[in-house]
């Protein structure tokens, strides 16, 4: 580090800028050995995060067999035939399917649902809001683990076990959204609803063409996290969707591992239900860091 | 009608058709809080106090179920082990934070994909990162080949009950650390670059400028994450049903797998939810010593 050592006495000496003023900001970065340290470690790190990704691609490309260490690690030989046996096999394209409509329908009904009762809790008035909205916030608190049996009670009791409706349904009372989308409207200028108002909108189309664009960011946003959040559920599909047919990808590759499925099958699997959500990540990783730390990943 | 009575009069009426139409739009989400999360949030307290199973007879069993929970050696184990698993993963994974934060701050050529990479855990579902950690830590995989090759004792740790733990830490670590660093690097990068600058100038060294600069103003963001992990920590379940099920001889046996075993498995839904009533105090406790301890801070 050069430079460092002047003491702030000289810089109060009128005239002169002293150099490490001039570019403050070089001063805080590291010097070239703090440089050369950081890469290496940023290296190291790199590497151990990546590793289960290439391990899980790599593996799920190799012919059926023992896996050798660290023979198997090498990108060759390759073979497509663990893929050929996943996606031939009706149960994994089955479990997609549920997967893609799990989340899909999910995001979907989760977006239209919070923006309406978001847009009614910043704009509206109306008797017992404000207990509504904080008693919703409330459960926020509440484990989903407290309300989990009494959740599949109900569904069971109702028929919905092994039903898309009894899969999706009870995972569309989400408190965070409400709360986010609420915030959101709440944020945006009062002129622009007060001239809608004068204009004589229909409350419906105030909503459809008015608060659906307006909140278009905070819809991406979310959106990509409820959806990352079903993809990768596992506890609830798991209790609900108990028969072959209704696994999702998550419980339906536990299950093939618990059953002791050949490895690279199961990785092959894996890496089927990783592709979406990392082309997803390519595109729109600001939507995924943003939906996560806002609402702070679902545990 | 006066003019000032039919404004008031109409605007009764604007009043009660704006009531209309919040309530309505409030509804759905209403009608589904209460029937999944309402409703369950109090029968999930009044179900420990039942035997209620599918298909049979309920009945008030007082306190019975908190009384077999005190009596029952494998709560306090999956309890111990919980705790055991959360004190190691809990300040591990936040360490693992708090490094990679403070490694990739600054901006340098890649560091965006630095910060990817490090963030793309936290996107895969925890069953596929059990899935792969269940063959790294295998015999004979990646994990007992380092430690072979280094000379320690190279079985497999999902089959060791001391060492299957760490195991399972070690993948809480892995799936978490990105979103800590995430939200530090956001705190970080609010600290006016002044202060340190200043520091500097002043012949402070990086680590007297991380003490008394960077690590006050990251207290806020650490007990925030002290908070999030402790409760994702207490909830652990994915893992351990995916690498262990809870073995081996149940060293890995902890509450969320307690409550879906015992619910699921032998559908004593009472007793489970006197599980999740325990979780619930838990959680709660956590939050009160947080607030507690932040209140004394300010």
């Amino acid at each position: 580090m050069t430079a460092l050592t002047t003491p702030a006495a000289l810089d109060a000496d009128a005239g002169a800028v002293p150099p490490q003023r001039r570019t403050p900001y070089r001063a805080l970065q590291p010097g070239r050995a703090g440089a050369a340290v950081r890469a290496v470690l940023l290296f190291l790190a790199a590497v151990v995060t990546l590793f289960p990704f290439y391990a899980m691609v790599v593996l799920s490309l190799k012919p059926a067999g023992a896996i050798v260490m660290p023979d198997s690690l090498l990108p060759w030989p390759l073979s497509t035939e663990a893929y050929e046996r996943v996606l031939s096999a009706e149960s994994v394209l089955r479990w997609t399917l549920n997967t893609v409509v799990y989340s899909v329908v999910s995001v979907v009904a989760v977006l239209f649902l919070a923006s309406l009762a978001g847009y009614a809790f910043a704009r509206k008035r109306f008797p017992g809001k404000e207990v509504m909205f904080w008693s919703f916030i409330a459960m926020i608190m509440v484990p989903y683990h407290v309300t989990l049996i009494p959740s599949f009670i109900v569904i069971s009791e109702a028929g919905g076990v092994n039903t898309y409706w009894g899969l999706i349904l009870p995972t569309l009372a989400n408190a965070q959204a409400v709360f986010l989308m609420r915030q959101f409207i709440k944020s945006l200028p009062d002129e622009l609803f007060e001239a809608a108002m004068l204009d004589g909108c229909s409350e419906w189309r105030m909503y459809v063409s008015m608060v659906l664009p307006l909140i278009k960011p905070i819809l991406a946003t979310l959106g990509v996290f409820v959806f990352l959040w079903h993809w990768n559920d596992f506890l609830w599909p798991l209790i609900v969707g108990q028969s072959t047919d209704m696994r999702t990808l998550t419980t339906g590759l536990a299950s093939l591992n618990a059953e002791n499925a050949p490895l690279n099958v199961v990785l092959a699997g894996s890496v089927v239900a990783f592709v979406p959500i990392f082309m997803a990540y390519l595109v729109g990783q600001r939507y995924f860091t943003e939906g996560v730390t806002m609402t702070g990943v679902k545990g | 009608m006066t003019v000032s009575g039919i404004a008031v009069a109409s605007r009764r009426s604007l009043r009660r058709r704006e009531a209309r139409v919040g309530l309505l739009f409030v509804l759905p989400v209403l009608l589904l809080f209460l029937a999944f999360r309402f409703g369950p949030a109090i029968a999930g307290g009044v179900l420990a106090f039942t035997d209620y199973t599918i298909g049979a007879e309920t009945s008030w069993t007082g306190l019975d179920n908190l009384r077999r929970m005190i009596d029952d050696p494998l709560f306090w184990r999956a309890l111990r082990t919980t705790l055991i698993y959360s004190l190691l993963a809990v300040p591990l994974s936040i360490l693992a934070s708090l490094g990679m934060a403070l490694l990739v701050r600054r901006s340098f050529r890649g560091v965006r994909l630095f910060r990817s990479i490090f963030f793309l855990p936290v996107v895969t579902s925890l069953v596929l990162a059990g899935i792969v950690f269940t063959w790294i830590f295998s015999e004979g995989g990646p994990w007992s080949s380092l430690l072979g090759a280094v000379g320690l004792p190279d079985g497999s740790w999902l089959s060791d009950t001391a060492l299957v733990v760490p195991a399972l830490v070690i993948v809480a670590v892995w799936t978490r650390f990105g979103f800590g660093m995430l939200i530090l690097l956001a705190r970080l990068q609010d600290i006016p670059r002044e202060l340190e600058e200043a520091a500097l100038t002043d012949g402070a060294g990086a680590w007297h400028r991380f003490r008394y600069i960077v690590l006050p103003e990251l207290t806020p963001a650490l007990y925030f994450l002290a908070v999030i992990e402790t409760t994702v920590s207490f909830q652990v379940f994915d893992t351990v049903y995916v690498m262990t099920g809870g073995g081996p001889a149940q060293s890995s046996y902890m509450l969320v797998f307690q409550l879906y075993d015992q619910a699921f498995r032998y559908f004593d839904f009472g007793y489970a939810s006197a599980i999740g009533l325990a979780l619930f105090v838990m959680t709660l406790v956590v939050a009160l010593i947080q607030r507690l301890t932040l209140g004394r801070d300010r």
